[in-house]
């Protein structure tokens, strides 16, 4: 087993050193190298299952006072699946022209920055990786140099480093109060405090940059340009939207746990879990790009997570973190087959694209098995934490709202089936590359290895054991079956000819009003607190 | 009645900073507020806690003297260097923003970029 510290330098000393080898050994020597980290990201996992939490104090200092790593349960979860997307993703992106050496430094680094962000203990080092994974992902976006992409990826940068100033400044504040800096400390000299009122501003100042990564509700509007830039490639929208944004959400739970003896805020997160949803599913079927809807749909999915994870029930909560895994890999196989899609019929429109599964086969399976894991069909990955997290509600009003929200995904992705119909006007099957078949192929089963060995999965990650029925739990079955009937009569009968949900289309929130909407929520946390505590 | 001292003042320049963000639509204005805004968290962090009459943690001080927190003054390094790097950053961005679509107004550029879409 290697030190903690050497899984998060190692891909970036890598990404640097390869640039000395030709692009053709290197990028070989790339997969290969990607499957021995998460090889050793595997080991450090059995380990951490066995023995309990791993803690690493860089420096040789005591505890509190330098930079300390620390591997939990869930963390270190986090990390093996941050390896198996990246080794998915530079699988992927073998044959493509944009490979080049800087791309594959931009993007070793961002894994290993987004593994020191799972790692990290210490609140700081979380902000100075998050900023510098910020600045990465900017330049990945811009990466093909269109001009809407650079706009786009203008208006992330400057958005998230407003957000994460918000977060510094909490920062500040809390060890002006605290005088610690480290998770752990955090918890200890929380519970210490007998007076919740001046922890309030610190709290509301980071919740608020938290929230923005995460992309709640108010503050979601840079995730789809982000996420869905026409021109970003689509490793980089892939990761984006399967791995990058859960780092809000760990972060959230984090907080959150740190928090829980004097600030509890979890009613109002579900409340706003439950809006982001139905936004997401909403503003998610009224695009008619590819790109664009998966993005909505990932805020989408964010909402049921955030649900989940603050419902305050053990199924839930667990179900919560079980959908954070499932929507890494079901997302990022559609960002990738979309991408595929679009090289192939050059176009983004959804009209315009028909006939895919004729077209292009492989894909077509790759894309019905990632659709079928994201709408929670029966014995697919997705109905397994959508089943946790709504057995977890039961008997309180989210229980029927998830029921709603499992509807709407159902209808956007009925309408995102639609291109897998018809005729494409074109004679014979397009030629593919291999690699990238194969990738998306094995990602869209482990959709549904994921569904078959749920249960089973969920006590290997997490070490906690729900004993889920597949198929004999009929009511779940019939549940999704009569969804799905409505979600196809509604699309059919509403939508088919006009689609109602265009006119939020035209509602796009600017630079300015973004900030303001983050000032808002900034300014209704703390009233909030105030009215609450 | 509110102290004037750096916890203040640093959190007053903070909302000015983040005013200049809702309130101009000007790239560079928006980039320079985010300056204000990182100078102002600088500000707080160096000057939250300090006793009156500590020394900096600098050489070998003297034990009788009360010595600063060292802490927060060696994030704040860190934090100048990030301020430093994400100001260029983005004035980098802006060049290329500014080739492309010729306008320093948010709104314009949000303009033509669906235009361009």
């Amino acid at each position: 087993m290697i030190n903690l510290h050497w899984l998060i330098l190692l891909p970036i000393i890598f990404g640097t050193v390869v640039k000395l080898i030709p692009l053709k050994t290197a990028k070989k020597l790339i997969v290969l190298f990607q499957a021995a980290l998460l090889l050793s990201s595997a080991m450090i996992f059995i380990e951490v299952r066995k023995n309990g939490t791993i803690l690493e104090n860089i420096g040789g200092w005591p505890d509190t006072i330098g930079i300390t790593l620390r591997a939990d349960l869930l963390a270190s979860a986090m990390v093996l699946l941050t390896c198996l997307l990246f080794l998915a993703m530079i699988t992927f992106v073998q044959n493509k022209h944009y490979a080049d050496h800087l791309f594959f430094f931009l993007f070793l680094s961002l894994e290993s920055l987004i593994v020191g962000i799972f790692l990290s203990n210490d609140l700081f080092n979380i902000f100075v990786l998050i900023e510098a994974a910020t600045l990465i992902i900017t330049i990945l976006i811009m990466y093909k140099k269109a001009n809407v992409a650079i706009y786009d990826g203008m208006m992330y940068f400057l958005i998230n480093v407003v957000a994460m100033s918000f977060f510094l400044m909490g920062l500040g504040m809390l060890y002006k109060k605290i005088g610690v800096l480290d998770f752990y400390a955090l918890e200890t000299a929380l519970s210490q405090v007998k007076d919740p009122q001046s922890l309030i501003l610190p709290y509301a100042f980071m919740i608020t940059a938290v929230s923005l990564k995460a992309a709640l509700m108010p503050l979601f509007s840079w995730l789809p340009k982000a996420h869905g830039t026409p021109s970003a490639p689509s490793v980089v929208s892939a990761i984006l939207s399967g791995l990058y944004v859960k780092i809000g959400i760990y972060l959230f739970i984090r907080l959150q746990t740190a928090f829980l003896p004097l600030i509890d805020t979890s009613e109002l997160f579900v409340i706003l879990g439950f809006i982001t949803a139905i936004v997401g599913f909403v503003l998610a079927f009224a695009q008619n790009d590819l790109k664009l809807l998966l993005a909505y749909s990932t805020v989408s999915q964010i909402g049921l997570i955030m649900i989940g994870i603050n419902m305050g029930t053990p199924h839930a909560y667990w179900g919560g973190l079980y959908h954070i895994m499932n929507h890494a890999v079901f997302k990022s196989t559609l960002f990738l087959t979309a991408g595929m899609i679009i090289t192939e019929y050059q176009t983004r429109n959804m009209n315009e694209i028909k006939g895919v599964f004729r077209h292009m086969p492989t894909v077509g399976v790759a894309t019905v098995l990632s659709i079928l894991g994201i709408v929670g069909a029966p014995l697919f990955n997705g109905s397994i934490s959508k089943y946790l997290i709504s057995y977890g509600s039961t008997g309180t009003w989210i229980e029927y709202g998830l029921i709603f929200i499992n509807l709407g995904t159902i209808i956007v992705f009925v309408k995102y089936s639609q291109l897998l119909f018809g005729d494409s006007n074109k004679k014979e099957t397009a030629h593919s590359d291999i690699l990238e078949k194969a990738v998306v192929l094995c990602l869209s089963i482990l959709c549904f290895l994921g569904g078959i060995l749920g249960s089973a999965l969920i006590t290997l990650l997490f070490k906690v054991n729900f004993p889920v029925d597949l198929l004999s739990d009929g009511i779940k079955l019939l549940l999704f079956l009569a969804s799905l009937l409505i979600g196809i009569l509604i699309y059919y009968g509403l939508f088919k000819k006009k689609n109602y949900f265009a006119v939020f289309n035209s509602i796009e929130l600017g630079f300015n009003e973004i900030c303001l909407s983050i000032t808002l929520f900034f300014a209704f946390m703390v009233v909030y607190l105030k009215i609450t505590l | 009645m509110i102290a004037i001292n750096g916890e203040s003042i640093s959190i007053l320049l903070f909302f000015v900073g983040v005013y200049g963000l809702i309130a101009r639509r000007n790239t560079i204005k928006s980039i320079m507020s985010i300056s204000i805004m990182q100078v102002a968290i600088i500000l707080y962090f160096i000057t939250a806690n300090i006793a009156p009459g500590s020394v900096p943690p600098i050489g070998d001080v003297a034990q009788s003297l009360q010595v600063a927190d060292p802490l927060p003054q060696a994030l704040m390094i860190t934090d100048i260097v990030i301020g430093i790097g994400v100001t260029a950053a983005g004035l980098t961005m802006f060049i290329h923003l500014y080739h492309r679509f010729g306008s320093t107004n948010w709104q314009k550029i949000m303009k033509k970029r669906n235009h361009h879409d």
